[in-house]
């Protein structure tokens, strides 16, 4: 056979309109997720300043969450984990062979509820920002 | 035209001297002649005026061409085609259609045309299905063709499918039991609600549009895909098989790249012509494959 | 089944390990966030607070377990989601080394922290 021709990947994101429920959630999932590992990391630094002092920690607590950007990056952290912890449990069921045809009215669902969840919480996160 | 009858061809050259002649001197054979010359003019401009013009619907249909040996087609190309519409008719029967009186270099597999040999597995309108299972009427014109993704395409709409069929074997698909029943022509026997059980996972026709269908597959090389899992599960899950073969039909799909590589997509399920639930059987094999391991503790 | 004495070739106990610490993560990251924003407000935050929260036993036990779980799970996620894009021969290595090696270094450094604020 001679040289065939590697079309390469066909789902690239030109296509979107084409892609499934399962395929977005499976996107969506592995992309929130991988803002979460990012986002332990940061965590863990920050809070690090306590092993210098109640001074050190406080100071820098408390100017980042003067910024409004990191007030409005706090929403969409919250938005991030939120749809990883509702698409979680849509996977734990799948995994446990309930619901599976349902699959994709679950995938809707749990991105529904994360926008309500975040909407509702919007105003206790940004209380005091602006 | 080849369907014509080499008889009409040489009458009409000598037309012109025929129609002279007074009809009441011409013997019966003449005016038979004349009759069937007739026929074949009127026959010869009907079919010139379909081959441009078609009565009725037509629609446009779009086919990925390819072919390294062609100038113009080394780089990939979309053909357009216009197809007359007749209710009922396949996006096989279309292509057909579209290579007989177009392009005869049209190039694609195909088969049974009933869904049973797995050969007609295209991207249609951007989803894997079988040409001869579905219908034009059912999709959104223009209809446009393409080769299934992740696969090399050797020319226009065939691909390779050795790589689907290594995965294929590499679960060995095969009965192997431990041991045969006593008396040469008694049989290995199943009860219904096994073969219940099992019984969609038996449909697999090694179309290829699952793995084609699935993200992981197409990223990860080694991955078994969906159809070789399915085609373990038939065999795992069958109660005549023996258990040497099992434990080490399980081994096989619990390494690495076997199901755990599955991440609950759901596009195979959902593109399988064969309505077959394949993440629900490499879900089940996984569960499987857990309760084998924590045994051991 | 004494021909097998190995159960961790096999990929179900890291896959099984992913699906335990989720269902943990739920409830507890849940915690955490409410804890944290709705309970006391992020902004109100102080060295004082977190200090009288990880005195707390039960509170600092948790808050550990968390950190223990949460790491494994977005380690090995990210490890997953290499293997799923093809990663092969010495660039696996090199991830699981790299992966291996942040995971812990984070596990310590987390521990070093809860001490530091529950005063151990």
């Amino acid at each position: 056979m001679s040289e065939s021709y590697d079309r390469g990947l066909v789902e690239d994101f030109g296509r979107w309109t084409e892609f499934s429920a399962g395929m977005w959630a499976w996107v969506f999932h592995k992309f929130t997720g991988w803002v979460l590992v990012g986002y332990l990391f940061t965590h863990i630094s920050v809070l690090s300043t306590s092993l210098q002092g109640a001074q050190a920690y406080n100071n820098t607590l408390s100017g980042l969450e003067g910024l409004a950007l990191v007030r409005i990056l706090e929403v969409g952290l919250l938005a991030v984990a939120v749809f990883h912890i509702l698409n979680g449990i849509r996977l734990l069921f799948v995994d446990l062979g309930v619901g599976l045809e349902a699959q994709d009215k679950s995938f809707y669902a749990s991105l529904v509820l994360t926008g309500v969840i975040v909407v509702a919480s919007v105003p206790t996160f940004l209380a005091g920002a602006f | 035209m080849s369907t014509q009858t080499p008889e009409s061809e040489t009458e009409t050259e000598t037309e012109p001297e025929a129609e002279a002649e007074p009809p009441a001197t011409k013997s019966h054979q003449q005016r038979r002649m004349d009759d069937k010359r007739a026929r074949a003019e009127a026959r010869d401009e009907a079919a010139a005026q379909a081959a441009t013009e078609f009565e009725g619907e037509t629609v446009e249909l779009k086919v990925f061409r390819y072919d390294p040996e062609v100038e113009g087609k080394e780089e990939p190309r979309f053909d357009s085609f216009t197809v007359p519409f007749e209710k009922g008719m396949t996006v096989l029967d279309a292509l057909i259609f579209a290579r007989d009186e177009y392009d005869s270099s049209l190039t694609f597999r195909h088969s049974c045309r009933q869904a049973v040999c797995g050969s007609d597995a295209f991207f249609v309108n951007g989803r894997q299905r079988l040409g001869c299972q579905t219908q034009m009427g059912d999709l959104e014109w223009p209809v446009r063709v393409e080769p299934l993704p992740h696969q090399d395409v050797v020319k226009d709409l065939v691909v390779e499918m050795d790589h689907f069929y290594d995965q294929m074997e590499s679960v060995q698909p095969f009965f192997d039991p431990d041991e045969l029943p006593d008396g040469e022509l008694e049989e290995q026997r199943q009860d219904r609600e096994n073969r219940e059980n099992i019984k969609l996972s038996t449909r697999c026709i090694w179309c290829g549009a699952c793995m084609s269908s699935c993200n992981i597959a197409a990223g990860d090389n080694q991955y078994l895909g969906p159809a070789a899992i399915n085609a373990a599960y038939r065999f795992y899950m069958d109660e005549r098989e023996g258990e040497q073969k099992r434990q080490e039909r399980l081994e096989i799909i619990e390494q690495e790249h076997g199901v755990w590589r599955c991440q609950t997509q759901f596009s195979c399920t959902e593109v399988c012509p064969k309505d077959i639930p394949l993440t629900e059987h490499i879900q089940e094999l996984k569960r499987e494959a857990v309760k084998e391991n924590l045994k051991f503790w | 089944m004494a021909e097998r004495y190995s159960s961790f070739r096999s990929g179900s106990t890291t896959w099984l390990l992913q699906r335990l610490t989720a269902a943990f993560l739920v409830v507890v990251l849940a915690f955490h966030f409410f804890n944290l924003h709705f309970v006391t407000h992020a902004y109100e935050i102080e060295f004082a607070g977190s200090q009288a929260r990880m005195e707390t036993l039960g509170y600092y036990v948790t808050m550990v377990l968390f950190l223990v779980t949460a790491t494994f799970h977005g380690v090995n996620g990210v490890y997953n989601a290499l293997v799923n894009q093809g990663i092969d021969g010495k660039a696996k290595r090199a991830a699981q080394i790299v992966l291996g090696v942040a995971g812990i270094l984070l596990v310590v450094q987390g521990v070093r922290v809860a001490n530091a604020l529950a005063g151990f």
